[in-house]
């Protein structure tokens, strides 16, 4: 490791040397020996005059590309050297090169043949000890093979041999060599040294003149660095002298990528100049990537129409299942759900991603109020998709489709399905216990009951008889299509993911659909099932409470959704905020002066405790509202055992915040906070700690209590990445995309994807 | 470079001693062990035909039954043979190709693959430990023998790489790991995982003069006694593949054949080269190899079911010198007169008789 470091180091002050020797006039090869080359190293001859012979040979032979590339070679090593005018003359006096075996050896190094040089050396070595190659010639090897060596390492991405390489032979770094400087500046980059791949960059912008190569370099660069120092970069553009540089094909890669960020992300705004630049590029016939950025920075800024179009112009230029996607997205957000299922349908089978939207699309479909008539094979069709998937949505929307229906049985028989294939999904649980009430399946239900009344309180109030099942239900977890929620406009709808991405042991059947529409023939059964839905029916004025229960599951949700998305701390935020809440109300008399709470009534010592944590003093009031749990009775000792937990919370304590969350009873709805909590700040905790295990198992039991966020989601997905989970990660990752959050997503998706690729390889 | 020449020579021979100072300890290595010197023992007309059908002109070594893929095994064997056959050029030319096509890795070993329809060519940037051997191992073997003071450094920084990353420890053993990644224990359930055709035994006294850091007479050590553990079955032949994990009861590994085949079918003529040929189990292998018997072949270790029979020249070259070696049986006439076909049997062929030319002309 140290090795390696040491020759990263060597490289860059040799670079450093090769670009001061080429500005200052200095050859590259006294300044290696200067800054204390490498053991081994050997060096070009410094010794004037330069040896012509090459050149001299090359000029002999007519071959000028080759004259045109020793030129070049001899001017990067001596910057002082100007080229001889007479090349056809022998320059008498200068070095005796007369040696016919040497001329045929500058020829096979003119045709590239570096091995049969070797060769042709190491036998005419051995048959005459004493004579020697020209010095000139073994200098061109080595850098030949230098070369050859650097870029098959570079192509191996093998970067610090690439380094080493460079270091050992520096007369490699100069402008006759760009490929060879862009192949260093990538080693660097790639090796966590982008400021040292900028510095070549840099180097190759200040020296080197060809304007190809010059636009060439922003373009490696471009690849490699930060916008924000490609931006420097640009600032060495010419724009005067023979042969000015434009270096608008970055300006506008510059412009694209800002746009391209802000199509996947609405809340960036791209700025216009960028939006015309990348409009203006979309105009090529040929283009179809810059037609993709447009429709997705239209589809996630609320422009669905003009997202349509770019869509649309991009299929057509076949950009494929991509633009396929965005199209079938936008025309869901178009509430256009016949057409998008249509044409979902029709690409679902080109990626992962177009299935996924084909599930959703149908989803949505289905999930429309009233529910809408549909074409039988439309509905077969869904089915046959969601079947094969196991998409847990899917099977729920359906269940409610068949249950807003009337078509009770069906509808119980979606709802397990969804269970089997996630058994911790509550909506579908809540699904299962209203159409087993609504068939009087008394089996069923208590099965469903006995399971869910600890975790699901909605499905505790209808075991309870509190509430019973309405007429028709709605989907009831997430923002879907028909809700009008920002998230729901900007994203795909959430997708729970199923327990298990393992293929069904057997071949699945799905549960018998009585859609009127499936029997078209049954006018019977149809009117039978009219019938029993409005027999079925509640008295008017119940699915008024009902529906109120049906939301409860989704105030929590929007609560956290929409809490500030500062990644880690919004975590900790629901509880915090309702701690301070609380204690505005109460902590208007002083409680800076330390009183013990021992002597105080359990509610004054009640009062004492919010009083202290708005002063965020936890520990403090921890034993003030320990005490008003001690001695305090009903709703004093709630409150205590509340404002305990929340104490305890803000120190960080989970242990002891889930003691004093069990010291008393609490509503279902201050039970789940405090759990949800609980949980939250334990995987953070297990997070910091790097206990990767614990931050899923944790988030998972929240998960149960409460709709997962964004952010928690990001924490599960970096641990399944921590734990080597790559599958788990990505999965999440894409989940998180979905709701929109995709900066953070992309993040760990390139982490993953990065990781894996790695593996493969 | 003379120095480090006559470094070399002499801890060979003190490895060499301290070798034959083992064998109480080892009762198959009971004789001094005296590998074979390499140089001048493949003739002219031979190496000839092995180099205009298998190296190419940039010093490529070709296997021709692989696509015309080239490898770092090929690569070692290649300059091996060039020494052997004192062609300096030739040499000179597979060693530039390896530097500049193979040792390109950050840890200093060798990509193994390198196919010349794929772009970039290196097609599989894993190393083999036995093609890193096989090339420090000539290297330091030229660089002795030609003086060049290029070809031992070469070889040094070689060694150093693979005692760093080629050698595995499992409590107090050490043994050759068959690649960089993916062999140890921690890299696959069944780990650590051997190929026992990897432990070029000749090479090990050049390594220990090259890399004094490591303790190659301990993997040579190893070497044996898994081989003896291995060839405990029924078939007494061990597989290509085998996990070590069971410390005693070295099994084949996961997902690969239980098959002695054609890298095992090595070890016999690697153990002759160094000189071990007091070995039980070399008597055994002969018994299967000679001919009316068996003959080469690649054989189930489990049930000692044949599923392939060799008969290209270089596998009965290398069981006739076996032969030869044991009990001084001649060479049939046959095999006198070099045929190459394919890369690895003629490799095999050229290895096999440039051994019995050195050791044992008697038998020629």
């Amino acid at each position: 490791m140290s090795v390696a470091r040491g020759a990263i180091a060597i490289a860059i002050v040799s670079l450093g040397f090769a670009a001061i020797a080429q500005q200052s006039g200095e050859t590259v090869p006294r300044q290696m020996q200067g800054a204390g080359a490498p053991a081994g190293l050997q060096p070009a001859p410094t010794r004037p005059p330069v040896d012509e012979s090459a050149l001299r040979y090359f000029a002999s032979q007519g071959d000028t590309r080759r004259v045109d590339a020793e030129v070049a070679r001899l001017r990067a090593l001596y910057p002082e050297w100007t080229p001889p005018t007479d090349l056809s003359q022998s320059p008498g006096s200068a070095l005796p090169q007369t040696d016919p075996a040497v001329d045929a050896l500058w020829q096979l190094y003119a045709d590239g043949k570096v091995a049969e040089i070797r060769a042709a050396i190491a036998e005419r070595q051995a048959a005459d000890p004493n004579w020697k190659p020209p010095a000139e010639l073994l200098v061109a090897l080595d850098q030949s093979e230098a070369r050859r060596r650097l870029t098959n390492a570079s192509d191996s991405s093998q970067w610090r041999t690439v380094l080493a390489i460079a270091t050992e032979t520096p007369t490699l770094l100069t402008c006759a060599n760009v490929d060879v400087l862009w192949r260093v500046a990538e080693a660097f980059a790639k090796t966590n040294q982008i400021p040292r791949a900028r510095d070549v960059y840099t180097y190759t912008l200040t020296n080197c003149a060809n304007p190809t190569e010059r636009l060439g370099t922003l373009q490696k660069a471009v690849a490699l660095l930060p916008d924000a120092q490609i931006a420097e970069l640009l600032k060495f553009e010419r724009r005067t002298g023979d042969t000015p540089d434009d270096f608008s094909p970055i300006r506008d890669e510059l412009a694209r990528r800002r746009v391209e960020r802000a199509s996947v992300d609405g809340k960036t705004i791209a700025a216009p100049d960028d939006l015309a630049i990348v409009e203006r590029l979309a105009e090529n016939p040929a283009d179809s990537g810059n037609a993709l950025i447009l429709g997705y920075y239209n589809y996630h800024h609320k422009s669905p129409e003009k997202a349509l179009e770019w869509f649309k112009l991009a299929l057509d230029r076949n950009a494929g299942p991509k633009a396929a996607e965005g199209y079938a997205l936008t025309l869901r957000n178009l509430n256009r759900f016949v057409e998008a299922e249509a044409f979902a349908f029709d690409w679902r089978d080109k990626a992962k991603e177009n299935m996924q939207v084909y599930l959703d699309v149908a989803t949505a479909l289905l999930s429309q109020d009233p529910p809408p008539r549909l074409d039988p094979r439309v509905i077969t069709r869904v089915i046959q998709a969601v079947t094969a998937q196991r998409f847990v949505n899917g099977a729920q929307a359906l269940g409610w489709y068949s249950y807003n229906t009337g078509q009770f049985r069906s509808a119980r028989d979606w709802f397990l399905k969804a269970l089997a294939w996630n058994a911790e999904d509550e909506p579908s649980a809540y699904g299962a216990a209203l159409s087993t009430q609504r068939l009087n399946d008394r089996a069923g239900f208590n099965a469903i009951v006995t399971k869910w009344r600890p975790r699901s309180p909605r499905i505790a109030d209808l075991a309870d008889g509190r509430v019973t099942a309405p007429a028709s239900g709605r989907r009831s977890a997430g923002p879907d299509a028909t809700t009008e929620t920002t998230a729901a406009m900007t994203a795909p709808s959430p997708i729970a993911m199923p327990s298990s991405g393992l293929p069904a042991p057997m071949t699945t059947t799905a549960p018998a659909t009585a859609f009127p529409q499936d029997q078209p023939d049954s006018a019977a059964r149809r009117a039978e099932a009219t019938r029993m839905a409005q027999a079925d029916a509640p008295p008017p004025v119940e699915p008024l409470r009902p529906s109120a229960a049906l939301r409860r599951m989704e105030e929590p949700a929007r609560f956290e959704q929409t809490a500030p998305a500062e990644a880690l701390p919004a975590a900790r935020r629901p509880a915090a905020r309702a701690a301070e809440a609380r204690g505005t109300g109460r902590a208007n008399r002083g409680c800076t002066v330390t009183r013990n709470p021992t002597s105080l009534a359990p509610g004054a010592a009640l009062t004492l405790g919010w009083c202290l944590m708005e002063l965020n003093r936890p520990m403090e009031a921890a034993s003030a509202f320990d005490e008003a749990v001690k001695r305090g009775e009903g709703q004093t000792r709630e409150e205590a055992a509340y404002g305990k937990t929340l104490a305890y919370l803000r120190k960080d304590l989970t242990a002891e915040a889930a003691v004093a969350a069990a010291e008393a009873p609490q509503s279902a709805d201050r039970r789940r906070e405090l759990n949800a909590s609980i949980l939250s700040q334990r995987a953070l905790g297990a997070y910091r700690e790097g206990r990767w295990m614990e931050v899923i198992l944790a988030l998972g039991e929240r998960s149960r209590v409460v709709p997962e966020q964004t952010d928690l989601m990001l924490l599960r997905g970096w641990s399944y990445f921590k734990l080597g989970r790559y599958n788990d990660a990505e999965r999440i990752f894409r989940s998180v995309q979905r709701t929109g959050y995709s900066d953070e997503a992309n993040v760990g998706l390139n982490a993953v994807l990065e990781r894996t690729q790695n593996i493969r390889q | 470079m003379n120095d480090s020449g006559s470094r070399i020579t002499r801890l060979c021979w003190l490895f060499c001693v301290v070798v034959a100072a083992l064998a109480p300890l080892q009762p198959a290595v009971s004789a001094p062990v005296e590998p074979v010197k390499i140089a001048g023992t493949v003739t002219a007309s031979d190496w000839e035909a092995y180099r205009s059908r298998f190296v190419k002109p940039d010093g490529r070594v070709v296997d021709n039954a692989n696509g015309d893929i080239s490898h770092s095994e090929g690569q070692g064997y290649g300059l091996i043979l060039a020494l052997a056959a004192e062609d300096r050029g030739t040499f000179e030319k597979i060693w530039n190709f390896t530097l500049t096509e193979f040792l390109i890795r950050d840890d200093g070993l060798a990509v193994w693959k390198w196919d010349p329809a794929a772009t970039p060519h290196v097609t599989d940037r894993n190393n083999a430990t036995d093609g890193d051997i096989l090339i420090a191992y000539a290297l330091g073997r030229a660089g002795i023998h030609w003086k060049d003071d290029r070809y031992v450094k070469a070889a040094q920084r070689l060694a150093m790489a693979i005692g760093k990353t080629g050698i595995g420890r499992e409590g107090e053993s050490l043994f050759l790991l068959p690649g960089a990644k993916g062999f140890a224990a921690a890299d696959r359930p069944d780990g650590p995982v051997v190929n026992l055709s990897y432990w070029v035994f000749e090479a090990f006294p050049i390594l220990a003069s090259l890399a004094p850091e490591f303790d190659w007479s301990a993997v040579w050590r190893q070497g044996i006694v898994l081989l003896q553990q291995a060839t405990t079955g029924k078939t007494r032949l061990p597989a290509d593949w085998i996990s070590i994990r069971a410390r005693l009861q070295p099994r084949t590994a996961d997902g690969f054949p239980p098959e002695f085949g054609y890298n095992s079918l090595r070890i016999p003529l690697y153990l002759l080269r160094a000189g071990m040929t007091d070995m039980d189990w070399l008597k055994t292998v002969d018994q299967r190899w000679r001919a009316g018997s068996e003959g080469v072949a690649i054989v189930n270790v489990l049930t000692g079911q044949v599923r392939e029979r060799l008969t290209d020249q270089g596998y009965t070259a290398m069981s006739a010198a076996l032969s030869c070696a044991l009990d001084g049986t001649p060479i049939p006439a046959e095999l006198k007169t070099f045929e190459p076909k394919l890369y690895y049997s003629s490799t095999l062929y050229l290895l096999s008789m440039s051994l019995v030319g050195e050791k044992y002309p008697k038998c020629l």
